[in-house]
């Protein structure tokens, strides 16, 4: 009797069945004739399309997930571009942000004290008294600047020299410009050193513009931290878009991923097409990412250098490194990568713990 | 083998799908198991595929204690059974060739194994010539040799067919319980759940007859073997 029923059921173990399951398991699937009543087609066996490295478990993944970007074209090209803009602000503060350390460090680091002399002062006085600044502590450089030199530098940067002209006579003071070592002078030092040079005598007045460096600071400072926390909001709602797409990808695959499920794939298996997409998404959104922060750049880049040369300065918007690029990509690759995992592991998720099976 | 002992399964408090099996189904056999819609069919199966687990007792299979089985070797376990559905579970964004490769895929075969598998299964259920096809293209009975193809493809050790022939008509399901049968007759276990009488009738296969999750009767029958040698054409004839 094949088949046994009751609390001792175990069959014998010298069933001729058992012996014939050895018999058949050790002979080839191949010699087993069709059945009579299937028709066999008329074309010839073909292998598969796909490539071979397609039926390797990671390559299936990767397969699958490129297969997913093609199947839903238009969605999959909103989705990246949604993720492109979004990450390309905070790509575009990364870009600019050592542009915007190095014009603080510089305004600090070129900051000067000029010490405006009396009228009265000659320019034998005001040279012997520039030699004898330049000897303080903490003074990289001290040029007098002559009335005459006062005047030629008004007549090339102002269109009032009429007004000068009118006047019969120079009224500009001659002056000493220091230039401080601001790696060694903090800002009290800065301060202490212009009350030395004010004390001088032959010094009328000293002007000492710190503090318009301390605001740029301040509105870079702000700007930075108002650029990282907007920064932050768009790559959540990156983290979202992509978590979102991902869900209703897993949906759209429900089918494959209970049918993997029943013929024996395990967690990995199942998961890593999820995470491959993840990283897909994050990857070609860090590229369009690039490319969306890159032009705003260029764009930016002209009128940047139009502000900087009105205020005498040299600010330029630096064009990223390769290597900057290269860590906005692989940024936006994790983050893709990371709101996989959060979808798929999430407590709500029922894609992969829900066993809707076909039986 | 398909060993239960004292098996029962409890959806909610004091809802027994299946209460207190006790039977053994022979490595190589074939078996129906049968009952009237809810009787337990497809939870007993589900139990087999360790896709639910029991409330009470034990189950063996191919010498497999599943009371010992760890989560993580459920997967392992799946992929030396061969599932059969009665709506073929095929996947239509690829091609047949691609649907029966999958479990070869997630056994982790090389390239050259699968095609050489995928080709032999397509050959044995007689479709030879589809293989770059859409199973949409393909007829329902079609669809289903495929799917027994996908089911077979990694050699199991056992077949679980849920109402394989649900959807299709007579003489579509005669082809498929042949088809069955020759896995059979090579030394694979089948348990096909049906509730076709037609089918029960024709074919003398011993029978586990559930009936309200309780196993209400043994039917012996005779092995798929005994019966293959018999003139095929003549059952055949009789079914349709």
């Amino acid at each position: 009797m094949p088949i046994e029923s009751g609390k001792s059921a175990t069959p014998s173990k010298r069933s001729p069945i058992r012996r014939s399951t050895a018999k058949a398991a050790a002979t080839s699937s191949e010699t087993i004739p069709h059945s009579n009543h299937t028709e066999p087609k008329s074309k010839p066996a073909k292998a598969s399309r796909s490539k071979p490295w397609q039926y390797t478990k990671r390559g299936y993944a990767l397969a699958r997930s490129f297969q997913q970007l093609r199947s839903q074209k238009l969605a999959s090209i909103g989705t990246l571009l949604v993720f492109g803009v979004t990450l390309a602000l905070p790509a575009l503060i990364l870009f600019t942000a050592s542009s915007l350390s190095d014009l603080g460090s510089r305004s600090v680091g070129e900051e000067s004290i000029t010490a405006y002399l009396t009228l009265q002062t000659s320019d034998l006085d005001g040279a012997s008294l520039a030699q004898q600044v330049q000897l303080i502590d903490g003074v990289k450089e001290a040029r007098y600047v002559s009335k005459d030199e006062a005047l030629a530098l008004f007549y090339a940067q102002t269109d009032i020299d009429e007004g000068i002209d009118v006047l019969g006579e120079n009224p500009l003071p001659g002056s000493i410009i220091l230039f401080p070592d601001t790696s060694k002078l903090n800002e009290a030092d800065l301060k202490a050193l212009a009350m030395t040079v004010a004390k001088s005598e032959g010094v009328d007045r000293v002007q000492f513009d710190l503090r318009w460096v301390q605001r740029l600071q301040a509105v870079l400072n702000l700007t930075r931290s108002v650029g990282w926390i907007l920064a932050s909001f768009l790559t959540l709602t990156a983290l979202l878009v992509i978590g979102n797409t991902i869900r209703l990808e897993l949906l759209r695959r429900q089918t494959e991923l209970d049918v993997s499920r029943l013929l024996g794939a395990n967690k990995a298996f199942l998961n890593r097409p999820v995470i491959y997409t993840g990283a897909l998404y994050g990857f070609l959104g860090g590229c369009i990412a690039c490319a969306i922060a890159l032009f705003a750049l260029h764009w930016l880049r002209e009128p940047a250098v139009s502000l900087s040369t009105l205020y005498s300065s040299t600010f330029e918007l630096v064009m990223p490194t390769a290597s900057q690029l290269l860590l906005v990509v692989l940024a936006a690759t994790i983050l893709g990568v990371f709101a996989a995992i959060i979808t798929l592991y999430q407590p709500s998720n029922h894609f992969l713990q829900n066993r809707r099976t076909g039986i | 083998m398909i060993q239960f002992e004292n098996v029962s399964l409890e959806y909610k408090a004091g809802k027994f799908a299946l209460i207190d099996l006790n039977f053994a189904v022979p490595a190589g056999a074939f078996a129906f198991l049968t009952g009237h819609s809810g009787a337990g069919k497809s939870s007993l199966l589900k139990l087999i595929a360790r896709l639910e687990k029991p409330t009470a007792g034990n189950i063996v299979i191919n010498g497999i204690d599943y009371n010992r089985l760890k989560p993580r070797q459920e997967p392992r376990l799946r992929q030396q059974m061969g599932l059969v559905f009665q709506d073929n579970q095929l996947l239509h964004d690829r091609s047949v060739f691609d649907n029966i490769a999958l479990p070869l895929i997630i056994g982790g075969y090389r390239h050259r194994e699968i095609k050489n598998r995928v080709a032999a299964a397509l050959e044995r259920v007689g479709l030879s010539g589809t293989a770059q096809e859409n199973p949409l293209s393909l007829s329902g009975g079609e669809q289903q040799r495929i799917g027994i193809a996908r089911a077979v493809v990694a050699k199991p050790k056992l077949l679980l067919a849920d109402e394989p022939t649900g959807n299709l008509d007579a003489q579509i399901s005669a082809d498929i319980m042949q088809l069955l049968m020759q896995f059979s007759a090579s030394g694979v276990t089948v348990l096909v759940a049906t509730h076709d009488i037609g089918l029960l009738e024709t074919f003398d296969f011993p029978r586990l007859q559930l009936h309200q999750g309780r196993l209400v009767d043994v039917h012996p029958g005779r092995s798929a073997a005994s019966q293959q040698n018999e003139n095929r054409h003549v059952r055949h004839r009789e079914y349709v």
